[in-house]
């Protein structure tokens, strides 16, 4: 039994604009990490607020473990679905410690029988909980007192306690700090898999989508795009979106032949189910183009980002194209040198057919 | 920052609407625009020939007169509003954070009080002042007179201005100083800046406050009624309590609400915008302005409006306190037992007042809670409807509910439930707002993380919302307690025989000329009413 099924889920907030989910179907098994990733007002927030029955959908039906919480004619109010949510600006209690936070979820009726007979049972379900999350320290803090990182894992901690079947998380990252982000997500990540959680996250930032998700969901206007692994989804882009949003690609035009796709910088040895003559568009990245100078090539160096480890060059072909190159920091070729560029991609690439 | 904010996607969301809600909240809106529409109805279908004769003798000349003491009493509070909170907000003027409280505190004392005092210190014939003036030199020596006009006008500003001094203070406390130094950094000097730039960042403020105090002078009756000088107000309530003629009443009435209802529909229209005053993430404050050689007339400024609208009063109060408490006669006569007793009239203001601030805010909540997690037109609509209470003068107030309590609820006539019920209704504009600002700023996200957490929508008002809104209702309910306290007109028309409110002693004395008697009621009136003025001023960052 899957732990979540939805079914062509779609909301509209009036009847003007289009719909902010539309018609999209995904299931989720136990223990399973989704990742929700596309731009803001893609529908990604609104779909885990369906979920969670603080949105009402127009159509379609979700499913928790099996039993029908949203239809048409059926709505399941949030306090009856058994799911914990964290939300983005974490929505800590600013009256209860972190203790009363925590607690906040076990104490209600849902658990209240699980518990009623046994308040130290509260008192140790939230302590485990703390120490789970490594915050035990702060039980008796309030809100206002902790660092943005703190408030993170009471928030992640308010929501595990009540061991929710289901786990929906809002862009729960987005209010901390760059550095703090990276640890936090690694952290929780792991706190997620040590509890075997099956979680819904939402997130605009297609790196740590990436990182999060056993699986991910991109969404486009609504729709969802493409769903698959992160390798499937960032090596074999469903769609020319999806190549653009995940990993920044850009497109070579090119042009099917015989014997591959003929582009602007050679030959791409690759097989495509197209007739001959079509033109298409290939998704490359900066690591898929390579170079070299070159007093005959067919481009010249627009400019050039350091970045680290590394340097992003930009290309301008002859033909006003763009193209992206990643070199080694120590490999410097000044802006306006002529070089030669090239595809060095050690696999296929994405191939989209060029619309008109 | 900038993406963390662009990434959420709809701020308060509801949770799916909830219809009982929409019911109870439409069933307040209709409690509070009942007697607004009754009044209307009653004013339109008067008789014709009433009608025609209001318009051939009174209706201009009571247009004109309350016209004119509304403009000017809007425009002096404006020019002594502004100017002190510039004065205390914007530059190093010595004593700022004591002149603030004591330029807010007149906001205790109702202008009736105020006028009461004027006319025992100054009336032409027998005033204190005038008589000891006369015994001085032999002969008598012409003072400014209290009466008519220009006394109206002087003492409703003198004890009006701290609305704008308040929102005006507001306005400037928080304005961003990189406004100024951009408009510095962009060629203008102070001054200019000044006029370009500061004044026009505070002008929703200030007409806000200006249309506040414009409504108040179209309810005010106690002043222009001492002062003999007659608006609407004060012609309804003589046709009311004198004449008795209803009829004439209702037109005047209608005259006069579509008159506030328009000014009320400015104000409204200027809340929205308003907005733009608030602060923002880095806000730091403006750098004061050095007076220089400037600082002594701007304190003897201060020193004497303090003095007016507040100081004196209080002295003068206080000394014929203890003049009456040192006369047998009169302490007795004051403070006897019974229905007539102060002890009686206190409790009296004390628990209609109180009830009524507690219904008030009960009754917005609501109200509040609908037109801010659900907007839409038609819960914007309701909340808008509950603040014609703003545009209806206790008298017309009054009058609309005897004339619909004797059809409808004639049980209910003539009690002190009457008066609750007027305090209610008069005041829930007030209770409204401070509940939309208390649930507005608790972020729906909280809410909605108790409804995951297992919490029923009714346990999470009593475990979540209440507890965290709950001093933004009290600021709601002690606004409602202080102006349910003043209210006069509405309390003298509504109230069964024998039953008084300080207000009503106070009044009852005065306006036999017993100035003296009245000082304790009055003292005590003011001192209550500085109580919750005091626990509202502590919450506004002017104050802390």
């Amino acid at each position: 039994m899957k732990t979540l099924e939805v079914q062509n889920l779609t909301k509209r907030f009036s009847s003007t604009t289009q719909p902010a989910v539309n018609q999209i179907s995904f299931a989720l098994e136990e223990g399973e990490i989704l990742a929700l990733v596309g731009p803001s007002g893609c529908g990604k927030t609104t779909t885990l607020r369906l979920i969670a029955g603080l949105e009402r959908p127009d159509c379609g039906s979700i499913l928790i473990n099996g039993r029908l919480v949203a239809s048409e004619s059926r709505f399941i109010p949030p306090e009856k679905r058994g799911i914990g949510l964290v939300f983005q600006d974490h929505a800590l209690f600013p009256h209860l410690t972190v203790f009363g936070n925590v607690a906040f979820g076990l104490r209600s009726r849902r658990n209240e029988s699980r518990h009623k007979s046994a308040p130290n049972a509260v008192k140790a379900a939230v302590l485990d909980m703390l120490r789970l999350v490594g915050i035990d320290f702060l039980a008796s803090r309030y809100p206002h007192a902790l660092s943005g990182g703190e408030r993170q894992r009471v928030a992640l901690a308010r929501a595990l306690a009540p061991r929710p079947s289901l786990v929906l998380l809002d862009e729960p990252f987005s209010s901390l700090d760059a550095d703090m982000r990276l640890t936090m997500r690694e952290e929780v990540r792991k706190i997620l898999k040590s509890m075997q959680a099956t979680v819904v996250f939402v997130t605009h930032d297609q790196e740590e989508a990436l990182f999060m998700g056993d699986r991910l969901a991109v969404f486009q206007r609504g729709q969802i795009e493409q769903i698959g692994t992160p390798d499937e989804v960032f090596h074999t882009p469903a769609t020319r979106f999806v190549a653009k949003f995940m990993g920044d690609s850009d497109f070579l035009r090119g042009k099917i032949s015989s014997n591959g796709i003929q582009t602007e910088i050679g030959l791409l040895l690759q097989p495509v189910s197209l007739p001959n003559s079509t033109l298409v568009e290939i998704a490359v990245r900066a690591d898929d183009i390579d170079f070299e100078p070159d007093e005959s090539g067919n481009a010249v160096i627009a400019a050039r980002f350091f970045r680290g480890a590394l340097n992003l060059y930009r290309l301008q072909l002859d033909s006003g194209q763009i193209l992206h190159a990643l070199k080694m920091h120590t490999y410097l070729v000044p802006v306006g040198t002529r070089v030669r560029a090239r595809i060095s991609a050690g696999h296929p690439l994405a191939v989209f057919e060029k619309s008109a | 920052m900038l993406r963390a904010i662009k990434s959420l996607p709809f701020p308060s969301k509801p949770l799916p609407f909830s219809s009982q809600l929409a019911l109870v909240a439409g069933l307040v809106a209709l409690f509070v625009a009942l007697p607004l529409a009754y009044i209307f109805l009653r004013a339109l279908s008067a008789n014709p020939e009433d009608w025609l004769r209001l318009l051939q003798t009174r209706l201009w000349r009571l247009m004109g007169n309350t016209l004119a003491l509304a403009g000017a009493v809007t425009s002096g509070t404006l020019i002594i509003g502004v100017s002190m909170a510039w004065l205390t907000e914007r530059t190093d003027l010595p004593g700022r954070r004591a002149w603030r409280w004591m330029l807010a505190l007149p906001l205790a004392i109702p202008p009736y009080i105020g006028a009461i005092l004027h006319l025992a210190l100054l009336r032409p014939r027998g005033g204190v002042i005038p008589k000891f003036l006369e015994g001085l030199f032999g002969f008598p020596v012409p003072t400014p007179s209290p009466l008519g006009f220009w006394g109206a006008a002087f003492i409703l500003t003198i004890f009006m201005f701290p609305y704008v001094y308040l929102l005006s203070g507001a306005a400037f406390r928080s304005q961003h100083a990189m406004l100024e130094e951009a408009a510095r950094s962009l060629g203008r000097t102070a001054w200019q800046t000044f006029w370009q730039v500061t004044l026009p960042a505070l002008r929703p403020g200030l007409l806000a406050g200006a249309l506040l105090v414009t409504l108040d002078v179209l309810a005010e009756y106690g002043t222009v009624a001492l002062l003999r000088y007659e608006t609407f107000s004060s012609a309804i309530f003589a046709q009311l309590y004198g004449r008795y003629d209803r009829s004439a009443a209702s037109i005047l009435s209608g005259v006069l609400v579509s008159l506030a209802l328009l000014v009320l529909w400015s104000e409204i229209k200027l809340q929205g915008q308003a907005r733009f005053t608030q602060i923002e993430g880095n806000w730091r404050p403006v750098p004061l302005i050095l007076l220089g050689r400037w600082k002594l007339p701007a304190l003897v400024t201060v020193l004497l409006v303090i003095a007016i609208s507040l100081l004196i009063p209080l002295l003068v109060l206080l000394a014929w306190t203890i003049q009456a408490v040192l006369d047998p006669q009169t302490l007795s006569q004051i403070f006897r037992a019974g229905p007539q007793g102060l002890a009686q009239s206190a409790w009296n203001s004390l628990w209609t007042s109180a009830l009524a601030a507690l219904f008030a805010v009960t009754l917005s909540l609501p109200v509040a809670r609908l037109s801010v997690r659900y907007p839409s037109p038609y819960t914007h609509f309701l909340a808008r409807l509950c603040q014609v209470g703003y545009a209806i003068p206790g008298v017309v107030i009054a009058l609309s509910l005897i004339l619909i309590i004797n059809r409808l609820v004639p049980i209910l006539s003539a009690t002190p439930h009457l008066v609750v019920i007027a305090y209610v209704l008069r005041n829930m504009p007030q209770a409204v707002r401070a509940s939309e600002s208390a649930i507005g700023r608790l972020s729906a996200s909280l809410e909605e993380a108790s409804r995951t957490l297992g919490r029923t929508p009714l346990q999470t008002l009593f475990e979540i919302t209440l507890p965290l809104i709950l001093p933004g209702l009290l600021a709601g309910g002690a606004l409602v307690f202080l102006t349910s306290l003043k209210e006069l007109p509405a309390t003298l028309l509504l109230r069964p025989a024998g039953f008084d409110t300080l207000a009503v002693r106070v009044w009852v004395w005065a306006s036999d000329g017993y100035y003296i008697q009245a000082a304790p009621a009055a003292l005590i009136l003011l001192l209550v009413s500085a109580i919750p003025l005091s626990f509202l001023l502590h919450r506004t960052a002017m104050f802390q």
